[in-house]
């Protein structure tokens, strides 16, 4: 079981949402994140993805608040993981700020959750691989074990 | 297992090398694919992400008039439609690219993402779960067959076997 507290990112970046897009694309760069929350006074009100910048930049708009999405989900620690994955499935949402006793506590993004299933996958492959191999054995001797013919 | 032609998008945004910068950022600004591949005579050379855009945006030395294959990624990494997932997933745990071209003949008739091949490799190792508790219920009772054989003669009896 995956749980939100062990995937999530927890010194989160933000930005004010007072700030302007060249502040918020050079600490998007600084940082080599792809994904940035604008709070205002504490609380998650929107996030800017490098797609919105872009957007941004050919509409010649300079205002965070102007190009970011509220394409978001407040999630708390208690979250499931099959949750969070299916939004970002079916919706598209990329982002999920995580909310402790009223705080931001830290932040789950796309990358977090692709990198969650991945490592995911492969330790369940590992794991049937050992199962069916062990059980394919024991079958094999209760086979020969209890078979009839060597009585 | 699934292959590459399976998951990808086939209709990726394209530019000529000799495009300027500014046209790729239009024509990532009205796609929802993330990347522009860079085309010389059908054949792919480069890829532009949005990552590299914002970097040219920011800094100060390139400007929007430059052509584009001044910031593109090159060369490019890239996929084949025949391509099993296994095999995609292996290129991705090396590469850490989130998009990769896909080719056929020299030409281009895809983009792979990272999330998409993930996701349908999870979705897969599923199904073989399930189909594996099956087979492991059959053994089971396979073995509880074996095991207390002697016991089901009485039963057989009973109905004249």
């Amino acid at each position: 079981m995956i749980r939100v507290k062990s995937i999530m990112t927890r010194n989160v970046i933000s930005v004010p949402l007072s700030s302007s897009l060249k502040e918020a694309a050079n600490l998007m760069l600084s940082k080599s994140v792809s994904c940035l929350l604008i709070v205002d006074e504490n609380k998650p009100v929107g996030v800017l993805s490098e797609s919105n910048i872009i957007k941004g930049a050919v509409a010649k708009k300079a205002k965070v608040k102007d190009i970011m999405s509220r394409n978001f989900i407040v999630i708390s620690p208690k979250t499931k993981f099959s949750e969070i994955s299916k939004a970002l499935r079916e919706r598209k949402i990329k982002i999920f700020p995580v909310i402790e006793n009223g705080s931001l506590a830290g932040l789950v993004a796309e990358t977090d959750i692709i990198q969650a299933t991945r490592d995911f996958t492969r330790f369940h492959q590992i794991f049937q691989e050992i199962i069916l191999s062990v059980f394919g054995l024991a079958t094999a001797f209760f086979l020969f074990y209890f078979s009839p013919i060597f009585r | 297992m699934a292959r590459v032609k399976k998951i990808m998008l086939t209709d990726a945004p394209t530019l000529k090398k000799e495009a300027k910068i500014k046209e790729a950022a239009k024509s990532l600004a009205h796609s929802e694919s993330g990347c522009v591949v860079i085309v010389e005579d059908k054949k792919a050379v480069g890829i532009v992400t949005e990552t590299d855009l914002v970097k040219c945006l920011v800094s100060k030395e390139s400007s929007l008039k430059e052509p584009v294959s001044k910031i593109m990624t090159s060369p490019v990494t890239f996929m084949t439609p025949s391509m099993k997932l296994d095999e995609a997933l292996k290129i991705i745990d090396t590469k850490k690219f989130k998009k990769y071209p896909v080719i056929e003949n020299d030409k281009l008739v895809g983009i792979a993402y990272k999330k998409d091949v993930v996701q349908a490799v999870s979705d897969n190792v599923k199904m073989h779960r399930n189909i594996q508790n099956l087979i492991l219920v059959l053994f089971v009772l396979f073995e509880f067959f074996f095991m207390f054989y002697e016991y089901l003669f009485p039963i057989f009896a009973f109905f004249g076997v």
